[in-house]
């Protein structure tokens, strides 16, 4: 991995590391993906993706409402919000 | 401190949940050096204790009534501090109940604070949390285990007879061996992750911490139940775990790894480990050896899911709606900032790897392939389980290790993981208990069963530790 | 891939269409929160909505009901098992920093819809949620956001780039919402982002064996401004082509002020949504029976309307076509109809009340013409209270108050005059006033006809019974 491909990760993460420290932080991961590649040593054509154990299928609800909202309660949590909205820097499209 | 006689207590009027409440405060406070928990909540606590006692009759039958308990705080308790352990949810007030929790106060369990672990569930030390690092009862240089060394902690110091805690790669199983505890993990879909906060989504799991398999049992009785707001949840009958400790399940046979020896696990944890093989035919069991070359391929299977689900399970924490938020002129900042700040090296590292792996063009070679790989060591199992009834193994490579452990290996904390990731991969169900004791620490080995094969498992469990005594020693 | 009648300068274009539809079930996609447009903000917001740590997504099975019959309504393969994913990517009205939608597994596929003859394929049709809303004209250095519409289900509606001019996109687009609407899974309303449309333009030589490079246009929030868009992007597309210059694959943003496309600012970095499979949610096996039982409570489509439409009240097939176009236009047409002559309602909302939309560019919906108080407009010129003349007065009324016609025709003295008598007397003091008239009328000069009636109509401000007054003054002048 090069300090491009890192950048571009950590843009996507929206993580920030120090340009000094950037070298430090490819070789934490390439440490782990040295580890994950022993997966390349097995024969796995013959085996399917498993996304969930229990390979459940049919789970969902009808369309009945039910009102769980706190409207004071959520936007108070909020670090910086007005009586009516979250509030945050200006986005800028 | 023993679970059954504190309830048999209680339920006699021998002691009221006052007064075991007030107990286990005192302990908390003693004992505040292991840094177990990151929140107490006396009032709380000796309220709720009250109102159980004023409504004896109510929770008499219960199967935690009038009991404290201690909560991992990955549970979103109503109106209470929840962290995970991690900056970005230092101030965090949850405004509803995990189901785990709600489930363990409508047993009448009394919560008396939440428990430190490794920062969003992410370590097998309990040394990333934000609020510093859990000692090991046994040796306060040494590390509980994660990431539920907390919860563990908290049981080995007989603080409370029981505690909550969560296994996405070991992180029951590994603290209670280390702690000389039981733990188990259920099944994948047995217990509902509703208000769990989530690491792994498809291999978190909630499960119960105790000194044995009696209180297990009664824990799990409380905490699982189908849950309609988690689809991931399986809806069978629910089994009563207690009752499930006398019946009888005959001879089991016992499936036990091929050369075991190789796998870098200590001496003194393949000792303890032979040492219960006996025991275990003495009681009538017989064992079938199993082939699992494949096992340490769980490692890089796991850490890729676990990284890659997590990556995406943490883009939530944004510094918008709740949690950290650091000072900023835009929107880049905002989420830069708020993100560098809030989370920890380890949760950092683990975002990386996951968007990495998740991202065009190494989907296929990272993720699709790990999926794969944890397909291979699920029918792997179910290979097993068509001759056998259980499998049994040591849970941990070695005993408690020290802090700031140095290694030349950089995946040496990963690889601790080997021989409790399986079991996550394919969802199954696998319980540690204590079985051995080194150089004045505990060493503990695991069960692993079919899918809701629980009772089984406690079951097992429960008749060993009714032939020895690990499970009784206490620091 | 070319079609003559469509290119430009020599050029073909090749439209997509990506058609955003807000289904109308009554809770969202994933949470038990109302599904509903236009209530104050951050009220509708569940705990999953809010994206809060540990809350968990379960599917609606309305919405699914929904996608079930759209696609049985555009002759598409319904998935035997479709698969929720997520892409991941941040935005601040994006509780959870990823969205789920489905990717590979979408819940129809293959669709076609018939575009006055000419077959658009539809390649795809998937749920998803919709985001919540960031507003930047509340603060001067801060945006807010808006979770009502965070976890709305939404169908997207992918189009093969089928299509090969702007007028040809907005009929694919009209007919969508023609679909939709008659589903009863969406009102369909562009002004209130409940049908929304991006556009995927490309120009190439026709024959050129593969299609050019794409830009995609957003931010186009009504019929007109689809077409005035693509038109737009199609020009601006192949002056960059004549001058040497390659299209960039980008994003465009429509500006209707300046009718214009321009580029979003570009990133430094791709956006790239590492999609993977939602793992709080399990695959949805839909059945033959659910698409039965969708089959079978499916409502009225546009064709079966138009039929009955035809039989039931003696429609000819044009008619009859023209007001099912727009489900509210035949609704509104079925609704009067119910008092009033069907023929002359027929003829009425198909010419002077579209004329009244079309000018001044809003639907029935917006206007301020109801179906109660326009059947009452239509039974008064069946019943010769208002002459036809008059009654366009009327519509006018209507149109600019809303008052009920009743008191219009009241309140301004509108009703004709049929009575014999009366006319009589009028028609009398007209002649004696233009005797040379008469004269000329008398020795030949048919046309002057049309001069006496002009006079009556003027002497009685319009509102003569034309009938009447014809015939009387044929008898009068012989």
């Amino acid at each position: 991995m090069n300090k491009i491909e890192l950048k571009n990760l950590l843009f996507l993460a929206r993580l920030q590391v120090k340009e000094e420290d950037q070298d430090k932080t490819i070789e934490k991961l390439q440490n782990t993906f040295e580890m994950i590649d022993q997966m390349n040593d097995l024969d796995l054509d013959k085996f399917e993706p498993l996304n969930n154990p229990l390979e459940l299928t049919n789970v969902s609800r009808s369309d009945e409402e039910k009102n769980r909202n706190k409207k004071e309660e959520f936007l108070k949590k909020s670090p910086k919000s007005d009586e009516d909205y979250f509030v945050v820097p200006k986005i800028v499209e | 401190m023993n679970f059954q006689e504190t309830r048999n207590n209680f339920r006699k009027k021998q002691v009221s949940a006052k007064e075991l409440t007030e107990e286990s405060l005192k302990k908390a406070k003693e004992k505040s050096e292991l840094n177990a928990f990151i929140s107490h909540f006396e009032e709380y606590a000796l309220e709720r204790a009250s109102n159980i006692d004023a409504n004896f009759d109510e929770f008499k039958d219960k199967p935690l009534g009038g009991i404290p308990i201690a909560h991992k705080d990955i549970f979103c308790t109503d109106g209470k501090k929840t962290t995970c352990a991690s900056k970005m949810l230092e101030n965090f007030i949850p405004p509803y109940e995990s189901t785990v929790t709600k489930n363990c106060n409508d047993a009448g369990s009394i919560m008396i604070g939440k428990t430190n672990m490794d920062e969003f569930a992410m370590g097998s030390s309990n040394e990333t949390s934000f609020f510093g690092p859990v000692k090991n009862p046994w040796g306060q240089s040494l590390v509980p285990g994660g990431s539920s060394g907390g919860s563990a902690a908290c049981v080995a110091a007989d603080i409370t007879t029981i505690s909550t805690g969560t296994d996405t790669g070991g992180s029951i199983r590994q603290p209670a061996a280390l702690c000389g505890i039981t733990g188990l993990k259920p099944t994948y879909g047995l217990v509902s992750r509703w208000g769990m906060i989530a690491f792994c989504s498809s291999m978190d799991q909630a499960g119960p911490l105790a000194r044995d398999a009696f209180a297990c049992s009664a824990l799990l009785n409380a905490m699982a139940s189908y849950d309609e707001k988690d689809s991931t949840c399986s809806k069978r009958e629910s089994i009563d775990y207690e009752k499930g400790l006398n019946k009888d399940f005959g001879k089991l046979k016992i499936g036990i790894l091929k050369g075991i020896e190789n796998l870098g696990i200590s001496e003194e944890v393949l000792n303890a480990y032979e040492s219960s093989k006996k025991i275990l035919e003495q009681l009538g069991h017989s064992f079938v050896e199993l082939d699992f070359t494949e096992l340490s391929s769980g490692i890089c299977s796991y850490y890729v899911i676990a990284p890659a689900e997590c990556s995406s399970n943490l883009s939530r924490f944004d510094g918008v709606k709740y949690g950290h938020r650091s000072e900023a002129k835009n929107i880049s900042e905002l989420y830069l900032k708020t993100r560098a700040e809030g989370f920890g090296d380890e949760v950092q590292k683990r975002i990386l790897i996951g968007s990495y792996v998740l991202s065009a063009g190494f989907y296929d070679a990272y993720y699709r392939k790990a999926q794969k790989v944890r397909r291979m060591i699920k029918s792997k199992f179910d290979e097993f389980f068509k001759d056998v009834d259980l499998v049994f193994l040591p849970t941990t490579l070695d005993q408690a290790f020290e802090m700031n452990r140095e290694s030349t290996d950089p995946n040496r904390m990963y690889k601790e993981d080997l021989l409790t990731i399986p079991a996550n991969l394919a969802g199954l169900p696998a319980m540690s208990l204590p079985n051995g004791f080194s150089k004045n620490l505990p060493i503990g080995a695991q069960f692993v069963g079919n899918y809701f094969s629980e009772e089984l498992l406690l079951n097992t469990a429960h008749k060993m530790q009714e032939v020895t005594d690990w499970h009784k020693m206490t620091p | 891939m070319a079609q003559n009648d469509t290119l430009v300068n020599g050029w073909q274009p090749v439209i997509g269409l990506e058609i955003h539809v807000q289904l109308q079930t009554n809770t969202k996609l994933f949470s038990p929160a109302k599904n509903q447009f236009g209530e104050e903000a951050n009220t509708l917001v569940d705990l999953i909505d809010m994206g809060l740590p540990g809350v968990l997504p379960v599917l609606n099975d309305g919405a699914v009901k929904q996608g079930i019959a759209f696609g049985l309504a555009t002759n598409a393969e319904i998935a035997k098992t479709m698969v929720f994913d997520r892409k991941n990517y941040f935005y601040p009205d994006l509780p959870k920093g990823y969205q789920i939608t489905q990717l590979h597994y979408p819940i129809v596929k293959n669709g076609v819809v018939d575009v006055e003859g000419k077959q658009v394929r539809i390649h795809q049709a998937h749920l998803e949620e919709d985001a919540g809303k960031s507003m930047h004209d509340v603060y001067d250095s801060e945006s807010v956001v808006d979770l009502n519409r965070s976890g709305v289900p939404l169908l997207e509606i992918v189009s093969e780039p089928d299509i090969r001019s702007a007028e040809e996109a907005v009929k694919y687009l009209k007919k969508i919402h023609q679909i939709i609407t008659y589903l009863d899974i969406s009102d369909g309303d562009m002004s209130q982002g409940s049908m929304r449309c991006d556009a995927n333009v490309s120009i190439m030589r026709p024959d050129d064996k593969e299609f050019g490079i794409r830009a995609e246009i957003k931010n186009i929030n009504s019929f007109r401004f689809v077409e005035k868009a693509i038109n737009f992007e199609i020009k601006r597309q192949i002056k960059v082509l004549e001058s040497g210059e390659k299209v960039e694959q980008e994003t465009r943003l429509y500006d209707s002020v300046k009718d214009e496309t321009r580029s979003m600012r570009t990133k430094e970095f791709a956006n790239d949504y590492r999609y993977f499979p939602c793992p709080d949610l399990v695959p949805h096996e839909i059945s033959e029976d659910l698409v039965k039982k969708v089959k079978d409570n499916l409502s009225e489509l546009p064709e079966e309307k138009q039929k009955r439409l035809m039989e039931t009240h003696n429609l000819n097939e044009y008619d009859a076509g023209v007001l099912c176009a727009d489900k509210s236009t035949a609704d509104f047409f079925e609704e009067v109809a119910k008092e009033a002559d069907a023929e002359l309602a027929a003829k009425w909302i198909i010419g002077d009340l579209n004329a009244l939309l079309n000018k001044n560019d809003i639907s029935l919906k917006e206007s301020k013409v109801n179906a109660v108080n326009f059947s009452k407009l239509i039974q008064n010129i069946s019943n010769n209270t208002i002459s036809g003349k008059i009654a366009k007065d009327v519509l006018d009324e209507v149109w600019q108050s809303g008052e009920d016609v009743a008191k219009i025709i009241e309140g301004q003295g509108m009703q004709q005059i049929s009575d014999e008598g009366e006319l009589e007397k009028i028609i009398d003091k007209i002649l004696a006033e233009n005797t040379s008239q008469v004269e000329a009328y008398k020795s030949g000069k048919d046309k002057l006809f049309g001069f006496f009636v002009g006079q009556v109509m003027k002497a009685t401000q319009g509102k003569a019974n034309p009938g009447l007054a014809n015939k009387l003054l044929k008898n009068k002048l012989g």
